[in-house]
């Protein structure tokens, strides 16, 4: 047991730690297996194997009491398959997940292919774009909305809410206050798609809208069903589309090699979130006391798992800081999280990611960029813009 | 060793497949087979299972060791 309490006035939310976040993660890992955030009364977990163990121990690290660093949002996700344990976290996941399969997905394989194809022959004639709002938020923006079933008026909001909606998962800095009106915004959207005949008739919200009409769904949890469906779906697969061309700009022996080689696209695709991991992590309360690795914590503790620092874990990965394409434990990273709360639309997100590779390696001789300007929130690791031209081949 | 397979909470992301093919496959319908029995994992095959159930992204697999 440690005799020192491992703790730290480092800002992980200032604007600083956000902006280049990965000394300050490799500053909390060398500092112990869970260290106090003195400034937001938290402990962080930032090495791989206690956040690991943490995912995988669903009752003693709970999601019931909310995922989130502050007590507003934290009251406020109750009823989402976010922040709840089973047997009821067991029921709405259940609720939510068979469209996501990647069993369900392959029907949808040839149509994310097409618009990808038809995605990167159009960038091939563009010169220099964005690959942030040319490239990356394509199919997040079009193909999946659609297969959601949200009307095509008002998805402009959509960026601003799921921007909002991870800024206000850490702390209540004056970063994530000033969020409040959009979060309050995208509840009443919310709210009122969840009432029958909003949604396309049959997409995946709306079956869930007749679900409960049905009387199989109690109509009150529609709305976070819905919310669950939305947000989520936006920000991180932005991220990791934009990272994929900044990174293999930036390798292009790598991407060589993935041309050469296109069974290599799904590790490649696991090794881009690894190494820049869209979420930075979600909050657990502990229900007993617990000892992280001969730092005890007692119950009601609150821990934030840091699933960005975990993927650049130099215990777990060699050369953790190296992104490495052919790493041949990349599928064991933490970006989805793990266990029974892990991302449900994760084959979701590999679709797109492996329907744009795919596209990619079949028309591009080499990726050029720019440097990535990041965004400053508060959860998400993402950029606003990056410059990028395909070079046909 | 044993290893339980929840079929509730398995989505066929496919995972295990690639660290025990000997133990799992996806269909071609992206339906999962288990290739052993009652639980009971093959001599031989508990490198690849605990590595399966490491490696499951939605805590679908567990393992024992057989007596513990």
């Amino acid at each position: 047991m440690l005799t020192t309490v491992p703790s730290t006035d480092l800002d992980l939310y200032s604007e600083e730690s956000i902006l280049a976040p990965y000394q300050p993660y490799r500053v909390l890992r060398d500092l112990g297996p869970a260290v106090r955030l003195e400034r937001y009364g938290v402990w962080a977990m930032a090495r791989y194997q206690d956040v690991y163990a943490a995912l995988h121990d669903h009752e003693t690290f709970s999601s019931g009491s909310g995922v989130a660093l502050n007590d507003t949002i934290n009251q406020r996700m109750r009823g989402t398959t976010l922040a709840s344990d089973p047997p009821y976290h067991d029921h709405v996941r259940g609720l939510l997940n068979g469209p996501l399969t990647p069993k369900a997905l392959r029907r949808h394989r040839d149509l994310f292919q097409r618009v990808a194809d038809e995605l990167v022959d159009r960038l091939l004639t563009a010169g220099t774009f964005d690959a942030v709002t040319d490239f990356a938020q394509v199919l997040p923006l079009s193909v999946v909305p659609d297969l959601l079933g949200w009307p095509t008026e008002g998805r402009e909001d959509f960026l601003g809410w799921a921007s909002a909606a991870f800024n206000t998962i850490g702390p209540l800095n004056e970063r994530a206050v000033a969020e409040v009106p959009a979060m309050k915004g995208m509840w009443q959207y919310i709210a009122e798609m969840a009432r029958p005949g909003r949604l396309r008739d049959g997409s995946w919200g709306a079956d869930l809208v007749a679900k409960a009409s049905a009387g199989e769904i109690a109509p009150e949890l529609v709305p976070s069903l819905i919310g669950d469906y939305l947000v989520p779906s936006l920000d991180t697969t932005i991220s990791a589309l934009s990272s994929m061309l900044w990174l293999l700009a930036r390798h292009p022996e790598q991407w060589q090699a993935i041309r050469a080689d296109r069974s290599l696209i799904p590790n490649a695709f696991n090794e881009i979130v690894r190494y820049e991991s869209p979420a930075r992590g979600f909050s657990r309360l502990l229900t007993r006391d617990q000892d992280i690795d001969g730092v005890r914590l007692s119950a009601g503790t609150r821990v934030l798992m840091l699933y960005a620092s975990a993927n650049r874990d130099e215990r777990r990965w060699a050369d953790a800081g190296v992104f490495d394409v052919t790493r041949p434990d990349a599928s064991n990273h933490v970006a989805f999280g793990h266990g029974i709360h892990g991302c449900v639309g994760q084959g979701l997100a590999r679709l797109e990611g492996t329907a744009l590779l795919t596209a990619l390696a079949g028309r591009v001789a080499r990726i050029e960029t720019g440097e990535p300007v990041w965004r400053v929130n508060n959860h998400i690791r993402a950029m606003s813009a990056l410059p990028a031209t395909l070079h046909a081949g | 060793m044993k290893m339980s397979v929840d079929l509730l909470r398995c989505e066929g992301h496919g995972l295990c497949e690639e660290a025990a093919p000997r133990l799992f496959r996806l269909d071609d319908e992206g339906d999962l087979l288990v290739l052993f029995e009652n639980g009971e994992v093959p001599p031989g095959q508990d490198g690849p299972a605990a590595g399966a159930a490491r490696a499951c992204p939605v805590g679908a697999l567990r393992t024992e060791q057989a007596g513990a």
